[in-house]
């Protein structure tokens, strides 16, 4: 999605070459957020090092040849073949591993964001196995045989919305570097970048917000008006009526959340004349703003409304409104892709 | 969750400092250094041995953090002073062997800038290089194995580099290549039997300028003598037929026929040639009875070793005149060659005047007494043959010693020899027996090469050492003509019959200086057993592999049914790589198969996706099989139970963590969901409830 800015200068031809090898490859390796990696869907190459590595093998059998050495012929060959059995090594160590998207990370703009694929390898090891995108490094980890490991890809998130790599390059130069073997993972799950959080100038924004927050503080304040119940699970120490408690030995909880207009609702509409990604950087910094301090919030936006309520899962759903705001799904459900497995 | 992730990472990245390279990949690859450096030892100057340990210690006090690695006018300054002293050590001569130094300069230089990943290829590159540059100087099993192992750690590191830090990369790395390298050992074998061996396309330097232990081409009295303190081996002969007996080996060398009141030297040196393309064609197939196939360590030198009366075999060598044998080009590898035994022809046409004069030159003036001796004996002789016998009678009936101890001679040495000292070494009988000769007026000369050698393991070969170096005369006696004259076998008979070791043991000066070698220690069977078994395992090797080259293989293809030729070799070997690619594809194909034949659980979920879509339940792409069978629930609320109990079981399957390859809790997983998606398939067809096919 974020990397259509490929090389334009680069002549027609290449350009064209490019994209069939990429439609290709495209049409090989179908968008799925597991992959078993195969020969079908395995490329083997040798590395720069590979190619010196073979420049290498005919200088020593030059030498054979001119000193009369068998001894040189024997290295040489000895070498070409374990060249040649490497060949057969790097692959087999990518064939057989199977990776599946397990987690995808969220973050802000600007932060680096996880993708964490769970590898899988068959009887064989799999070892330094790179994941990478274009535009981000690489890590490396092995999944040795029989065994699961999980293989974290940090991507930079560049901007809002929904992040999904175009294709993850899975790769690997075990054992000697002189070869590369490598494949792409496609996921289908989507990162969530929300926006980068800016804190609003104080003072400038008089709305509905205003109003209504003052009604709230008085029934804040006000403690006599507020419901109480029993201590529940997953209720924050805060709310707990500790004087009461001593008093009396019940967990008691001041339950403000349910009435009317006391919550404080953040708003779309807050700050008027502000550019959209803007407005949303501000909210993003409210959110979290309140969530840090275990306010109770609500959250307005155009056509949509996320009731007041506070904790980690409330916050997630309001970021991420804010994230995918006036976005279209997630771009590859419009392209033709086939079947997938999951 | 991802908070955390991000800092291991980012703290991941941030110690990709100055020093990429893993410790301990780098520990190999010094380890390999060293392992390569061996067979160098003795042909390295110290100074630069010193300069590699000191360097890769650098390295490695650096990488462990205790020192920082040089700055760039350190480094420059370092590489200088190098350079310049390797400049002034080669002084212009160069050859493989100062190549080999400036190789090991290199490496030494780059260990200082060995920061990247990239570096450490550099480094690889140049170190498997150098293995091959050994195998020119060294080609004893033992070397052999020696650079195979430091190849092999040199691969070890590179493994290492590449999976830094895999658990128990040490074990893994030995068995996996060690598992590759016998997998590749048969077609290793094939292709060493079959590749076509190839005429030379160039000429190419000596491997080694530097003078070797051996003789050379003058003779001071005393220079042999210090042969006989080294028991370094000097050729290895195998015979057609009987091994002749000691008294007959004769290793004739080169003649020295000038003599300037010291020194005996060559009147016409050896001539100098260009080093030309490397010939190794040293004679083929079984030995005829008479022949023999000598096999010559490195000399440096273009002269061959002969017995008596011998004609060339092999291409290799030339004759050369008076009987003797000249290479194409200086022995600066080991050199095998055949030569034949031709029964003697006496050449008995006179001696031409010039010839005459050259055998009859000394100097104008010195060795009175050798002189007035030299003039008795021709009074009193009536032929070349008499004066001959009597002065060799002289020397069997007077007290004269045969000595690795004689007394220093500075002037008239010849007569100090035989009328005061009376104890002396060959070269001191062989000079001056030629000095009473030629004073006589018979012409004579002075003959250097081996006598002797002792029997090989099996006692079918023949090992001649440095000890065995010799020097006899030869003399022009108008009936036989040049007629071998040995004063040595006059004086200590034992020395031609049984060796130097016999010939000096009441002395005991025998390898006096040399403690070190096996030799010396004559009466220690065991030693002496092991040492020879050594010797025979090394020479087979050096015959019949290190020696497998252009001729050898044609022989042995001849052998084989089929015409044999060099170009069907080329496609044998062609046949050969395209043979074993195939294999791997086959093998890799096979494993595909197997793979595909192991995911049977996700192929049940291709099928139930495919059963979905049959009836007509929307999906979409990259669902998860929970997702699905909401859906399923949502459209056939009568399949929806089985939809997600087939779900539930498919993710425990590949999230439970459980290992997936358990065969028996597979088998049990597959068996479930496959009943499952049956009864869901009927469930799916027969509609209980209305809300179907939507």
């Amino acid at each position: 999605m974020a990397h259509s800015n490929r090389s334009n200068e680069v002549g027609i031809p290449v350009q064209w070459i490019g994209q069939r090898w990429r439609g290709w490859v495209d049409r090989r390796i179908p968008r799925s957020d597991a992959q078993q990696f195969m020969q079908r869907n395995i490329f083997i190459l040798p590395t720069a090092m590979g190619l010196v590595f073979g420049l290498l093998l005919v200088v020593m059998l030059l030498t054979g040849i001119n000193y009369q050495n068998s001894l040189i012929y024997l290295m040489t060959f000895l070498l070409g073949v374990v060249f040649v059995a490497a060949m057969h090594q790097t692959h087999k160590n990518l064939s057989g591993l199977k990776l599946t998207l397990v987690q995808v990370g969220d973050g802000h703009v600007g932060e680096r964001i996880p993708f964490v694929f769970r590898g899988a390898a068959d009887a064989s090891d799999a070892i330094a196995i790179r994941l990478s995108l274009p535009e981000s490094g690489a890590t490396l980890s092995h999944v040795l045989a029989h065994e699961t490991a999980d293989l974290v890809l940090m991507t930079k998130g560049e901007r809002r919305g929904y992040l999904l790599p175009e294709r993850v390059r899975v790769e690997t130069r075990f054992p000697f570097g002189l070869l590369k073997a490598w494949s792409w993972i496609r996921p289908v799950s989507a990162a969530i970048v929300y926006p980068k959080p800016i804190t609003p100038p104080e003072g400038h924004w008089l709305t509905a917000d205003d109003a209504e927050s003052s009604d709230a503080s008085v029934s804040v304040a006000g403690q006599d008006q507020a419901e109480f119940r029993p201590w529940r699970q997953g209720d924050l120490s805060q709310r707990v009526q500790w004087k009461r408690y001593a008093r009396s030995g019940e967990m008691v909880i001041a339950d403000w959340e349910g009435e009317q207009g006391s919550p404080s609702w953040l708003d779309f509409e807050a700050f008027p004349g502000v550019d959209l990604e803007l407005r949303l950087s501000y909210l993003v910094a409210q959110v979290m703003e309140r969530s840090k301090a275990q306010d109770s919030f609500g959250l307005r936006l155009p056509g949509i409304r996320i009731e007041p309520d506070c904790g980690p899962a409330h916050t997630a759903s309001c970021l991420r409104e804010l994230a995918v705001f006036g976005l279209p799904t997630t771009q590859w459900m419009g392209s033709k892709s086939r079947d997938n497995a999951l | 969750m991802s908070r955390l992730l991000r800092r291991l990472h980012g703290n991941g990245s941030d110690t990709d400092g100055a020093l990429a390279v893993p410790g301990r990949a780098l520990l190999w690859l010094i380890g390999a250094f060293w392992v390569l450096l061996l067979p160098q030892w003795d042909r390295l100057p110290v100074w630069l041995l010193t300069t590699c340990v000191l360097l890769a210690g650098w390295r490695w006090l650096s990488q462990l953090g205790r020192i920082r690695l040089p700055g760039r006018v350190v480094r420059t300054l370092i590489m200088v002073a190098l350079i310049a002293t390797y400049l002034v050590t080669v002084n212009g001569h160069f050859t493989v062997d100062t190549a080999a130094s400036f190789f090991v300069i290199a490496v030494a230089l780059k260990w200082l800038e060995t920061r990247s990943e990239r570096d450490y290829y550099v480094l690889f590159f140049i170190l498997t290089y150098l293995a091959t540059v050994n195998f020119l100087f060294e080609q004893g099993i033992f070397w052999t194995l020696l650079n195979l192992a430091g190849v092999l750690m040199l691969l070890i590191g590179l493994q290492v580099l590449n999976a830094p830090e895999l658990p128990h990369a040490f074990a893994l790395g030995w068995r996996r290549l060690g598992g590759m390298f016998l997998k590749s050992l048969p077609i290793v074998v094939l292709l060493f039997l079959f590749f076509p061996r190839l005429e030379p396309l160039w000429s190419v330097p000596l491997v080694s300028g530097a003078a070797k232990t051996g003789i050379s081409d003058s003779m001071a009295p005393g220079d042999i003598s210090s042969l006989a303190q080294s028991s370094e081996r000097a050729f290895r002969v195998s015979f057609g037929g009987g091994i002749p007996a000691s008294a007959d080996r004769y290793w004739r060398g080169l003649i020295l026929d000038r003599f300037e009141g010291e020194r005996w030297s060559q009147h016409q040196r050896t001539p100098v040639r260009p080093p030309g393309r490397v010939l190794s064609d040293g004679g083929v197939g079984e030995l005829q009875p008479g022949e023999y196939d000598v096999l010559l360590d490195p000399t440096g030198q273009r002269w061959a070793f002969a017995l008596d009366n011998s004609t060339a075999v092999s291409d290799n060598v030339e004759a050369a005149d008076w009987g003797l044998f000249h290479f194409r080009r200086p022995a600066d590898t080991p050199v095998r060659y055949r030569l034949a035994r031709t029964s003697a022809v006496p050449n008995v046409s006179a001696l031409s005047e010039t010839m005459e004069r050259r055998f009859l030159q000394l100097p104008p003036t010195g060795n009175p007494r050798a002189r007035a001796l030299a003039r008795e004996l021709q009074r009193q002789s009536a032929s070349s043959g008499e004066l001959v016998e009597t002065l060799l009678a002289r020397f069997r009936d007077n007290p004269y010693y045969y000595t690795l101890r004689p007394p220093v001679m500075p002037e008239n040495g010849v007569d100090t020899l035989l009328f005061d000292a009376m104890r002396g070494f060959c070269a001191h009988y062989a000079g001056a027996t030629t000095f009473v000769l030629r004073a006589a007026g018979v012409p004579a000369r002075v003959v250097v090469g081996y006598q002797g050698g002792e029997l090989g393991a099996g006692g079918d070969y023949l090992i001649v050492r440095q000890y065995d170096a010799h020097a006899w005369v030869e003399a022009w006696l108008p009936e036989t003509g040049w007629t071998r004259i040995d004063p040595t076998a006059a004086i200590a008979p034992s020395r031609i019959q049984s060796g130097l070791r016999e010939a000096v043991a009441e002395e005991g000066s025998f390898l006096e200086n040399n403690w070190a070698s096996p030799q010396r220690y004559g009466n220690l069977a065991l030693l002496q057993w092991a040492s020879l078994q050594l010797d025979k395992v090394n020479y087979q090797w050096q015959r019949w592999v290190v020696g497998y080259q252009g001729q050898s293989q044609m022989d042995l293809m001849s052998r084989l049914p089929g015409n044999i030729g060099l170009k069907d070799l080329g496609y044998i070997t062609a046949g050969l790589v395209a043979v074993v690619l195939l294999v791997i594809g086959l093998v890799a194909a096979w494993r595909q198969r197997s793979l595909l034949a192991q995911d049977s659980v996700m192929r049940l979920l291709v099928r139930w996706r495919r059963e979905l879509g049959r009836a007509g339940i929307p999906l979409e792409e990259g669902q998860t099989p929970l997702q699905i069978a909401e859906r399923v629930a949502h459209h056939a609320p009568q399949a929806g139970a089985l939809a997600r109990s087939f779900a539930q079981t498919l993710n425990n399957h590949y999230y439970g963590g459980l290992s997936p390859d358990k065969p028996g809790r597979r088998r049990q997983t597959l068996m479930r969901l496959r009943r499952l998606l049956v009864s869901h398939k009927k469930a799916l067809k027969h509609p209980g409830s209305t809300k179907t096919q939507g």
